[in-house]
């Protein structure tokens, strides 16, 4: 037993590394960024398999979710404008992104800042921004959309909420 | 002034790490002289001043190794308490994770103790003999200690000084968190592999402590340590807390677990160091140390079975798992 002691214990230790190897290739990492994206168009999001840059939750649904790509051909993904517009703040490519949402009306991705924003929309993060092709009196545009969420002027303030509920029925 | 610097126990703590410093920087300059001038078959004077000096040595530096060991527990309980006045943190978690120095601060006091009791086993087979055969080795040794207490101190001065009372940091939930959907473990592992990892690792270590395969220790030791630091802030820590989303390996210090942290990572530490060094000791001097070998698998031994009730007491309670 002594001699075999050493042989049996070395095949366990193998077992133990064997589990590693097998874990390692075993399942895909959610996409958190996709580099090369050379056509600077918007990437069709694995749902349920990506993350949220900015609030780090798992993205559920293309509708009204909204991506960044950066000059060097960087893909960061949001399941929220109001996330987006959060994240993109202190980025020294602010100005030079290329934003883009997935509309909740048409149903496609168009440019962020030529998008509408409803503002008591059912977001993923509650912050109440959805984003429409179509302008109606109940949309406000990309800037003040971006001003609403940097002054903390959204549906997740219950203030504001409760002065937006007192004037829009959506 | 930096508020944290008064606090009376931060005060304790870096007059406790001066003493260290002091008594290291005696025995470096023995040391130095006996890398240079030790010659056991001469019987100048000289060599006589040595050999006694050399006892003055072995005692400072066995010093050295108790204070680090009672320094390094003090450590984790002053900056468990530090989170009082640190913003947003917890526990010990948060105030460690204040700044960059922390963190590394605490790994490099482990491995400072851990090259201490090395140096200790050195110590004792040197002693054996009657030539005193690994003296220049030790005293060679001493110096790379020497230096590392060096950097500890760099980083213990950076680590308070940059420690600051009005800038809020991460609770624990928040540092072991996770992105949804992102794995914290390693070798992208899920939790069931983690364990069948960390018995298996466990049964290799222990086997081969009682088998004595030294290449073994040497290989799996390192690895059942890390693997056993995930499972226990991942997975054991969980039933300590009895909160399935509560994952951290500091706020098991605490009052409220019974300081139970202590008793697990002191275990862990303390199984895995001497389980290298009993290594260490076959594979380069050809010595098999029986002591050594019995502290290392009880320590071992316990902390497995520390860990395992936890899980099996919450079940036996409450009839589930987490």
């Amino acid at each position: 037993m002594k001699k075999l002691m050493p042989f049996l214990l070395t095949l366990l230790f193998l077992g133990a590394i064997a589990i590693i190897f097998i874990a390692l290739a075993k399942k895909e990492a959610p996409i958190t960024v996709v580099t090369n994206n050379f056509e600077g168009k918007p990437l069709p999001i694995k749902l349920n398999k990506t993350n949220d840059t900015e609030c780090a939750m798992l993205i559920k649904t293309q509708t009204n979710a909204a991506e960044v790509i950066a000059p060097d051909r960087k893909t960061w993904f949001f399941d929220d404008p109001g996330c987006m517009v959060k994240w993109i703040q202190n980025k020294p490519f602010k100005k030079k992104a290329k934003l883009w949402v997935f509309t909740i009306d048409t149903k496609r991705w168009i440019d962020a800042k030529k998008a509408f924003y409803t503002t008591t929309y059912h977001s993923a993060m509650h912050y109440g921004f959805g984003a429409m092709e179509k302008n109606s009196s109940k949309t406000i545009n990309f800037h003040t959309m971006v001003q609403r969420m940097l002054h903390n002027q959204t549906m997740a303030n219950p203030k504001f909420r409760k002065k937006l509920l007192g004037t829009s029925n959506e | 002034m930096n508020k944290i610097l008064l606090n009376q126990k931060v005060i304790i703590y870096l007059s406790i790490e001066t003493l260290l410093l002091l008594l290291a920087t005696i025995a470096f300059f023995i040391a130095f002289k006996i890398v240079k001038n030790w010659d056991i078959n001469s019987f100048t004077p000289n060599q006589f001043t040595l050999e006694r000096e050399n006892y003055l040595f072995i005692t400072l530096v066995q010093m050295l190794l108790f204070f680090s060991i009672f320094d390094t527990i003090y450590f984790i309980y002053v900056i468990d308490k530090l989170h009082l006045f640190i913003p947003g943190a917890m526990c010990a978690a948060g105030v460690i994770n204040a700044n960059s120095f922390g963190v590394p601060l605490l790994l490099l006091k482990l491995f400072f103790i851990f090259l201490l009791l090395l140096w200790q086993n050195i110590n004792i087979l040197d002693l054996r003999e009657k030539t005193f055969p690994y003296t220049k080795i030790k005293a060679s040794f001493f110096i790379i200690i020497f230096l590392a207490l060096i950097a500890i101190i760099y980083f213990d001065i950076n680590y308070f000084f940059h420690l600051k009372t009005n800038l809020p940091v991460s609770c624990c939930s928040t540092l072991y968190g996770q992105l949804e959907g992102q794995n914290p473990l390693p070798f992208n592992l899920d939790t069931k592999l983690l364990l069948i990892l960390f018995y298996l690792l466990f049964i290799v270590v222990f086997g081969a402590l009682i088998g004595e395969v030294a290449f073994l220790i040497l290989l799996a030791t390192p690895l059942f340590l890390y693997i056993a630091y995930y499972s226990v802030t991942y997975f054991f820590g969980t039933y300590i807390y009895e909160l399935p989303t509560h994952k951290c390996p500091f706020c098991m210090f605490q009052k409220e677990y019974y300081y139970i942290g202590y008793l697990i990572w002191g275990s862990l530490f303390l199984g895995t160091f001497f389980a290298l060094i009993w290594a260490i000791d076959a594979l380069l001097f050809k010595i098999w140390q029986k002591k050594l070998k019995l502290i290392a698998q009880i320590s071992l031994f316990l902390f497995v079975i520390i860990c395992s009730s936890y899980v099996a007491f919450y079940y036996f309670k409450n009839g589930v798992f987490l």
